[in-house]
């Protein structure tokens, strides 16, 4: 209790970049500060984390904070899990509440082909050990009373995916514990940093460019939700990715009534309750591609419309805030983690809606990879080889909204 | 004793011979026609409005239009309505929010006595965070404070009705102002049709309490004169690439204009000091607004502010018959007519003091003001002024963000003291206060220009219009602002205890957000994820250059380069259901579909389609189809056209197997697959003549399919073919059965023998009088004719065919059919790695063939990188029919997955459909499925349950 009487420097922001570093990381999102935060484990502390706007000002900033692990493929499902148990751990070792409140997470399903990905998903998930089961309606409308949850509704609701170990945690509040964790670590952040070139000389990159000035790099990690496939341009390499928009919105608080993560594919909705009272909501990754984040109009109609065939109560609720943020699409929605064409470049990109879940795990595993210079075996089916390998580890089916 | 009403004077909107009678919390109340809420609240000496989000103090009267959130009450069960913008109405059930058991007496309020130093800003960020699994607990305490307004826990639909209303203009001008009102005048008056959209319940903005109402009325109607289209109590919700949302009431009206005027004007700001949140402390139009347009006497009142505002403000609450006390302006040196004016009004004039420090208990009683050091700390002693209102009025911020949203950056301009937008998109036009333009004079005449310059742009108007809006321009920058404004400091204080807010929405004081800088969040978008200043439900309105000001104070960077925060839609905040419009879900329905209605059918969603999964008796539908006949409506599918002289070259690059030599009036199997050689869809392929190619798609992949062929013509553009989608003009359904042939034969006069119609024949015929395209196909496994006709002919052919003794049967009895056939759904039994030679359609792709097609070279390689899972049929012994999804494992390894199974009758064995591991891919070969935790045995067959020669299918 005392700490909160005290006042606790979190960091101190990098004016002037050294020559050198022996780990720069682009990016000072939750990936970026991730790794930085795990490296410290490997006794790496000459890092430079590069950032164009502030921490957490990209994904990390503009998700809709959900956690799950209840993926479609083994090798995604074990993925996630093993960053659903970090993320359980990782305030005590932070020592910052990261707020995460795992009050459970419903995917509904409307129709037989969606009962089919939920039965599917939750026998792949119980043989990795997570917990994920396929409910009926009468348990769907215990978990969240005030849903309507009627046979006479638009889409009635047959069934769901209920994963209780998934639901939300402050994703400002991650960032800023990873962030305080790699400042203590010896790294230096750098915000309003921006890379502006990156020099290659064969299989290296030899100098990061930014608009401060350029530095030389021992390894160079990209850790850019959004931008990924633009910084590997400046490596003059190519990710097979595509970027879209994802729109999310808020409503002013209303006393709480909502304790679950409550997710429609079919409706393309996704909506929980924050412990502000705010509830959260969110939509499916626009079809098109573009690195505008602005929200359209028919984000707004479209997903209000949908949520209030869910909630009807919250039509005279006010909707506060919209926002977008950027998603890069992989060829199979699963991302392209780990070492690269280059030597001394990683990647950790194409993570569609899914980045901010993957957060510790990233970072551990990057940090394992830059400390040991093996791809540790857990990311092994994600590397980027296996776009040439053809062995794609497809999330797709379970994609259309999946937060 | 204040809150009685003044006397009678032009500007009014009472009308003070019709009380309407409301209640507050259960109490009645009265007030006046024309009253908002919150006027007659204070009218009946109703102070305290609400309880604050975090420490739940008393919070009242603050801007008067219904833009923060001192007044947000619920109102008949809707909660978050602002009281100071909401017009009474007879009968209406005003409850406050946030405060338990009562207003009065709010037992949350002591986070505000014993709470403050135990809650700094983020302190949940720093407690709870061992034992972990306390923290649950913690939360739900946390929960239960959280959140303002109460909804219903349960509601089974939408009550409210509101509609969307398409409107297109040349001219759309936002906010009513002077600068609005000229704008909309003046396009209109050069023949633009013009739409302009104000908040207010009239339109005039500022002038309609600052003594010019009678103006604002005369040219509100010469607008409506011109044509122009007024809408009220109508915010512009955000600019969406040129199409501007206006909220009005029940009605979302999307106005789409060529031109944009932005005439949103500026929002009065506080003053940052100690308890300068006591209900009394207004903001200075909030206390013009009530007295002026509501007739209510504020009571005493003290004025507050830094430049000639405040000034303005006291004459006019002293013309209206306010008893003025003093006014204090920061300025040292104040002089000017408005001075003048002052001395002769008796108005005393305090110059170069501030306010430290406001005191009373339940509502201000009395405010100090002194002058203050740069750091806003108080100089020498602090004088008293007993009062009931404090009207502040800080420098005014232009209310930016519609102009931001479309693009334009905000500045910080020195003499202002405030951020103005600048380099707008070509497409809007600001105008008046936003603009930089804030006297009446300047504004109206930015007005006409803006206005202008939008009409012209479009092609309205004659040369002398463009000369005149030349000079007009000119006259217009020639204008130098006169502006002379103290900036003040982000808080004075007396150096003594007490809360001074820079966020009321959110309760953060000037000290959080220094704390919080301190700790490292030291940009305004740090500061504001931390302490949430600006995040509440009037959206920063009040508090971003007040927490902007404490952040440049601590830091030592200029306002400048703070900056602000990315402005986001919407404007106002904005009932869901008034976004939803009416709660309306696009279905498509086969024309038949009035048949199954009658027949009892059991009607589903499949994809965007209602279609009938069965009437009733699966089991039987299924028999009949295997022992007489039946009759499903297939509509759904895809149907497209391809004609042209390369049509058949067009569908040779497409599809894997040859199309090109189809001979007219032959039908072919045909599978779609991505460039990578995935599966996409499939279906059949009929050539009508030469030129003409019928195909048919999934039920599901109708438009993607459409979309697909539309992007590869648009690639070959040599290519000489047209494409049409008949998919909704054209009906289908599949008579099937042995006894179809029968059914036929008496329904036409061709030679329906299996001479006449021989299998994958797609002879053109009419069947009972109706022109009909006739695939002999057979997707159910027997004999079977998928008649195809125009759409509004088919329910007649339906009724023919039935007649003659075809059962209807659903999708359901039909996916068993398919099943014991092993013929694929695309999406069910093949995901999106699957390739025809995972999926056993091997007779599909023909590799020898000479086009290069789409996944030509991923199914080459076929050889080298064999499909990771083959599709194979099961059957269990046992007898159980595992749940569609579960998994095929080896131990606890996941080796595939059930992707159809059923129970067959007329098998009488429960088969199925799986992905496996292509080593398990065997006949014979068993597999173990885990379903739910229990596990099953099957054992694989790679041929077709029934009829695995299809022999019934060809005879």
């Amino acid at each position: 209790m005392r700490d909160i009487f005290r006042k606790r420097r979190m960091w101190k922001f990098a004016t002037e970049l050294k020559p050198r570093y022996d780990v720069v990381i682009i990016g000072g999102g939750s990936h970026g500060l991730a790794t930085a935060h795990y490296l410290r484990e490997h006794g790496i502390a000459d890092v430079a984390i590069l950032e164009k706007s502030y921490i957490g000002s990209g994904a990390a900033g503009r998700n809709t904070t959900i956690l799950r692990s209840n993926y479609k493929t083994p090798e995604g499902a074990r993925f996630y899990d093993a960053s659903v148990k970090l993320y359980e751990g990782l305030g005590a070792d932070l020592d910052f509440n990261l707020l995460f409140s795992q009050c459970g997470h419903l995917t509904l399903a409307h129709s037989d082909r969606a009962m089919f990905v939920m039965a599917n998903r939750a026998e792949v998930n119980r043989l990795e050990g997570i917990d994920s089961q396929l409910i009926g309606p009468d348990r769907v409308q215990e978990l969240a009373p005030a849903m309507y949850v009627g046979p006479d509704t638009t889409y009635p609701i047959m069934g769901a995916l209920y994963h209780p170990p998934g639901g939300i945690i402050r994703h400002d509040a991650v960032v800023w514990g990873l962030a305080r964790s790699a400042f203590e670590g010896g790294a230096e952040i750098h915000p309003y940093t921006e890379v502006t070139g990156l020099r290659r000389q064969g299989d290296r990159i030899t100098t990061v460019e930014t608009d401060k000035g350029s530095i030389e790099a021992g390894v160079v990690l990209n850790c850019t939700a959004g931008w990924s496939s633009v910084i590997a341009e400046m490596a003059e390499m190519q990710l097979p990715i595509t970027t879209h928009i994802l729109q999310a919105c808020v409503t002013e608080p209303v006393k709480p009534f909502l304790d679950v993560v409550v997710v429609s594919s079919q409706m393309h909705v996704y909506i929980s309750q924050s412990d502000r009272g705010e509830f959260v909501m969110g939509s499916e990754i626009e079809p098109w591609t573009t690195y505008r984040m602005q929200n359209t109009l028919n984000f707004l109609q479209d997903l209000t419309r949908h949520t209030l065939e869910l909630f009807p109560q919250l039509e005279r609720a006010r909707l506060l805030r919209a926002w977008a943020g950027l998603c890069d699409l992989s060829p199979d929605y699963s991302p392209i983690l780990g070492k690269t064409e280059i030597e001394n470049f990683h990647v950790s990109a194409g993570w569609g809606t899914y980045g901010f879940k993957a957060a510790p795990i990233v970072g551990k595993m990057l940090a394992e990879l830059v400390a040991t210079g093996k791809t540790p075996e857990l990311i092994a089916p994600f590397a980027l080889e296996r776009f040439y390998t053809d062995e794609l580890v497809s999330e797709l089916a379970a994609a259309a909204v999946s937060h | 004793m204040s809150g009685g009403r003044l006397a009678e004077n032009g500007g009014q909107r009472i009308r003070r011979g019709e009380e309407l009678r409301f209640t507050f919390d259960g109490d009645s109340r009265v007030g006046l026609a024309g009253d908002t809420i919150a006027s007659a609240l204070y009218a009946g000496g109703q102070r305290t409005f609400s309880r604050s989000f975090k420490y739940h103090r008393r919070r009242g009267e603050l801007c008067g239009c219904g833009q923060c959130a001192n007044s947000l009450v619920t109102v008949d069960g809707a909660p978050g309505v602002r009281a100071c913008g909401e017009p009474l109405r007879d009968g209406m059930q005003v409850e406050h929010q946030n405060a338990w058991p009562s207003l009065e007496l709010d037992v949350m309020r002591a986070t505000d006595l014993v709470g403050g130093p135990f809650t700094p800003p983020g302190f949940y960020y720093k407690t709870f965070i061992r034992p972990r699994r306390l923290w649950p607990l913690y939360e739900k305490v946390l929960r239960s404070a959280a959140g303002l307004g109460k909804l219903r826990r349960r509601q089974p639909e939408r009550e409210w009705r509101t509609e969307y209303r398409r409107r297109h203009c040349d001219v759309l001008v936002v906010g009513g102002g002077i600068a609005g009102l000229s704008a909309a005048l003046r396009a209109a008056q050069l023949g633009a049709d013009v739409v302009l959209c104000d908040e207010d319940v009239e339109p005039g903005g500022s002038l309609l309490f600052e003594g010019g109402h009678e103006r604002a009325r005369d040219l509100a109607a010469r607008c409506r004169e011109a044509g122009v289209e007024i809408l009220t109590r109508a915010p512009g919700l955000g600019y969406f690439d040129g199409l501007v949302p206006v909220w009005q009431g029940d009605v979302l009206h999307q106005v789409r204009a060529a031109r944009h005027v932005a005439a949103t004007g500026t929002l009065a700001q506080p003053l940052v000091f100690p308890e300068n949140d006591l209900p009394g402390v207004m903001l200075a139009p909030g206390a013009l607004r009530l007295a002026a347009l509501y007739g209510v006497d504020p009571g005493r009142c003290a004025i507050a502010g830094v430049d000639d505002r405040a000034l303005e403000t006291a004459l006019s609450l002293h013309r209206l018959g306010v008893q003025v006390a003093v006014v204090a302006d920061l300025r040292p040196d104040a002089d000017s007519e408005l001075t003048a004016a002052l001395e002769t009004a008796g108005i005393e004039l305090m110059r170069g003091v501030t306010p430290v420090r406001a005191g009373g208990s339940k509502q201000l009683a009395e405010v100090q003001v002194g002058p203050v050091d740069p750091s806003g700390r108080l100089r020498g002693s602090a004088r008293r002024i007993a009062c009931d209102v404090l009207a502040v009025a800080g420098p005014q911020a232009p209310a930016s963000s519609l102009l931001l949203q479309s693009g334009a950056r905000a500045r910080f301009d020195d003499t202002l003291q405030s951020f103005l937008p600048q380099e707008a998109p070509p497409l809007i036009h600001p105008a008046g206060a936003v603009a930089g333009h804030a006297d009446a004079e300047s504004a109206m005449l930015s007005g006409a220009v803006a206005g202008a310059e939008a009409a012209l742009a479009l092609g309205f108007g004659e040369r002398e219009d463009r000369d005149r809006l030349a000079s007009e321009r000119a006259k217009l920058e020639a204008e130098a602002p006169t502006v002379r404004r103290a900036a003040p400091p982000a808080k004075s204080h007396d150096g003594g205890r007490g809360k001074a807010f820079v966020d009321l929405d959110e309760d953060i004081t000037a000290k959080d957000v220094a704390y919080a800088a301190a700790e490292g969040y030291d940009s305004l978008e740090l500061s504001k994820r931390y302490t949430t200043v600006t995040m509440g439900p009037s959206q920063g309105r009040f508090s971003q250059l007040a927490s902007a000001r404490v952040l440049g104070e601590v830091t030592g960077r200029p306002l400048g380069e703070i900056g602000v925060t990315t402005a986001r839609p919407p404007w106002t905040t904005v009932p869901m259901g008034a976004l939803a419009g009416r709660p309306f879900e696009a279905a498509k329905r086969s024309s038949i579909h009035a048949r199954h209605r009658d027949l009892g059918a059991t009607v589903r969603w499949a994809g965007d389609w209602r279609r009938a999964y069965d009437y009733g008796d699966v089991e039987g539908e299924t028999m009949a189809v295997h022992e007489g006949a039946g009759l499903i409506d297939v509509s759904t599918l895809g149907k497209l056209i391809v004609r042209g002289p390369d049509a058949g070259e067009l569908l040779d690059r497409l599809y894997p197997n040859r199309m090109s030599t189809l001979k007219p009036g032959r039908i072919r199997y045909g599978v779609l697959t991505s460039e990578s050689g995935r599966i996409s869809d499939d279906g059949t392929v009929c050539r009508l003549d030469d030129d003409t190619f019928y195909v048919t798609t999934t039920s599901s992949g109708a438009t993607a399919v459409e979309r697909w062929f539309t992007w590869w013509m648009a690639s070959w553009p040599e290519l000489d073919v047209t494409l049409t989608d008949v998919t909704q003009g054209v009906a289908a359904m599949n008579l099937a059965g042995p006894g179809s042939r029968d059914i036929l034969a008496k329904l036409t006069d061709a030679d329906v023998s299996n001479e006449g119609i021989a299998y994958l024949d797609g002879p053109q015929l009419a069947i009972a009088g109706i022109d009909c395209l006739v695939l002999r196909i057979g997707f159910v496994g027997e004999l079977g004719y998928e008649l195809h006709c125009a759409a509004p002919q088919a329910r007649g052919l339906w009724d023919a065919v039935a007649d003659s003794g075809a059962r209807p049967f659903g999708l359901e009895p039909q996916r068993i059919l398919r099943l014991q056939k092993m013929h694929i759904l695309v999406g069910q039994d093949t995901d999106s790695e699957t390739t025809p030679y995972g999926a056993n359609l091997d007779f599909a792709v023909k590799l020898d063939k000479e086009q290069d097609f789409i996944g030509r070279w991923a199914l080459e390689h076929y050889e080298e990188r064999p499909p990771a899972q083959k599709l194979v049929g099961f059957t269990c012994p046992g007898g159980e029919v595992p749940t569609e999804g579960a998994a095929i494992v080896e131990g606890d390894r996941v080796v595939g997955q059930v992707t159809s199974s059923r129970r067959a009758p007329k098998l009488e064995s429960s088969i199925g459909l799986a992905l496996v591991e292509p080593r398990l891919a065997e006949d014979g070969a068993s597999i173990s499925i885990s379903d739910d935790g229990r596990r099953i045995a099957a054992a694989v067959q790679t041929r077709p349950f029934y009829d695995p020669d299809g022999e019934l299918l060809r005879s």
